[in-house]
């Protein structure tokens, strides 16, 4: 094999030697410990991919913003977030309801008719969005949630995929 | 580096079966099997995890970008067959979603990345509590050194799975077959930065 030389350099072929490979390691080590994955996040991942079909639509978030000035996480201002896919933009206002569950008002542009579901860990919910693509969750648990937006009817010139949004905490 | 401490770290998985493991949870996640799926995001998510964070993204955003990358994978598994062609798909992927958030100046970063400010500088007290060794903090102030280009290519590679790392060279933007040399050059500069104890002689 090709030892480092005298000035430490690696291997000329290219091949990765044994210092390279610990140094490597040595940076993994270093990363693991200054900027980990959060814990959970696989799970939230995990979630968010148990869809019934595999031909979704990404709609990714674009907006996530309080109405009032920035404060402590869990308070009880109202919330606003947009998601933007190739066909559909999604903008949910979550508020709060005084019995400690989330109220949660979306608006769908282009203004469309469809079914929306919103997938929360122990089951689903599901709206209807009317022709001004207005739709509304009364009641939901704070936690994990992800919106479907199903695609209209089953008519055979309806490719339609489902637009679905990244896992978010209520 | 000390050869006592890397033989007991476990290395990224080199497995000899990985392709074959990988390659049979690609064909279950075809079929639609959850738990297929699940094992594969466990597995790579900390690498595209580096990934975000190398390109500045935040917590939230990248965290939000993962999600988006693998919800895309999705519709994409009819392509992707070999470990090292799911590697390189997503750490694509994972780049093109965390540059468009860049690129769209949500929630940015201040100039610098906070992953680099996150560590504390040489002193008593505070850095015990992520760097707990004398040999990690020399690495580490070496490695602030590098190009901002060598850092995340050296971030990204050392989470790769070392099977994968010449598919991973080619998403880097570096040709095919000379991951040796551009690797090379970044390791060479780490390697002659590090006081040479630590940089590991031939005994």
């Amino acid at each position: 094999m090709n030892p480092p030389d005298a000035g430490g350099r690696p291997a000329a072929d290219g091949a990765l030697d044994e210092v390279d490979l610990a140094i490597l390691d040595g940076i993994r080590e270093v990363f693991q410990a200054v900027d980990p994955m959060p814990a959970d996040l696989p799970e939230r991942i995990r979630f968010s991919l148990a869809l019934r079909d595999l031909e979704v639509e990404v709609a990714r978030l674009v907006a996530d913003e309080d109405q009032r000035v920035p404060a402590a996480r869990g308070d009880e201002q109202s919330r606003m977030i947009t998601f933007d896919s190739d066909s559909l933009t999604i903008m949910i206002r979550i508020d709060s309801n005084s019995d400690g569950t989330a109220r949660v008002d979306g608006w769908l542009a282009p203004p469309r008719s469809r079914t929306v579901e919103m997938k929360l860990p122990a089951g689903s919910l599901t709206a209807v969005a009317d022709e001004q693509g207005r739709f509304a969750f009364g009641q939901v648990p704070r936690g994990t949630a992800q919106l479907v937006v199903r695609p209209a009817g089953d008519g055979p010139g309806d490719s339609g995929r489902s637009v679905v949004t990244p896992a978010l905490i209520l | 580096m000390d050869r006592r401490r890397s033989s007991t770290v476990q290395p990224t998985p080199s497995r000899p079966d990985r392709h074959a493991r990988i390659a049979s949870l690609l064909n279950a996640a075809r079929d639609g099997r959850d738990e297929a799926i699940a094992e594969i995001v466990g597995e790579l998510s900390p690498l595209l995890w580096q990934v975000a964070r190398a390109a500045g993204l935040t917590c939230g955003d990248a965290e939000d970008v993962l999600q988006t990358a693998w919800v895309q994978l999705l519709s994409h598994l009819d392509g992707i067959h070999t470990s090292a062609a799911l590697a390189a798909w997503l750490v694509t992927t994972t780049r093109r979603e965390a540059w468009r958030v860049r690129a769209a100046g949500r929630r940015q970063l201040p100039a610098e990345q906070d992953w680099l400010t996150a560590v504390p500088d040489p002193g008593p007290g505070s850095e015990d509590r992520v760097i707990v060794d004398d040999q990690q903090r020399t690495l580490w102030a070496a490695f602030g050194k590098l190009s901002p280009r060598c850092q995340e290519l050296l971030r990204i590679v050392a989470f790769v799975p070392r099977p994968d790392y010449e598919a991973i060279a080619g998403v880097l933007g570096i040709p095919r077959g000379s991951i040796g040399p551009t690797r090379g050059r970044c390791l060479a500069k780490l390697r002659a930065i590090l006081p040479s104890d630590l940089e590991g002689s031939p005994s």
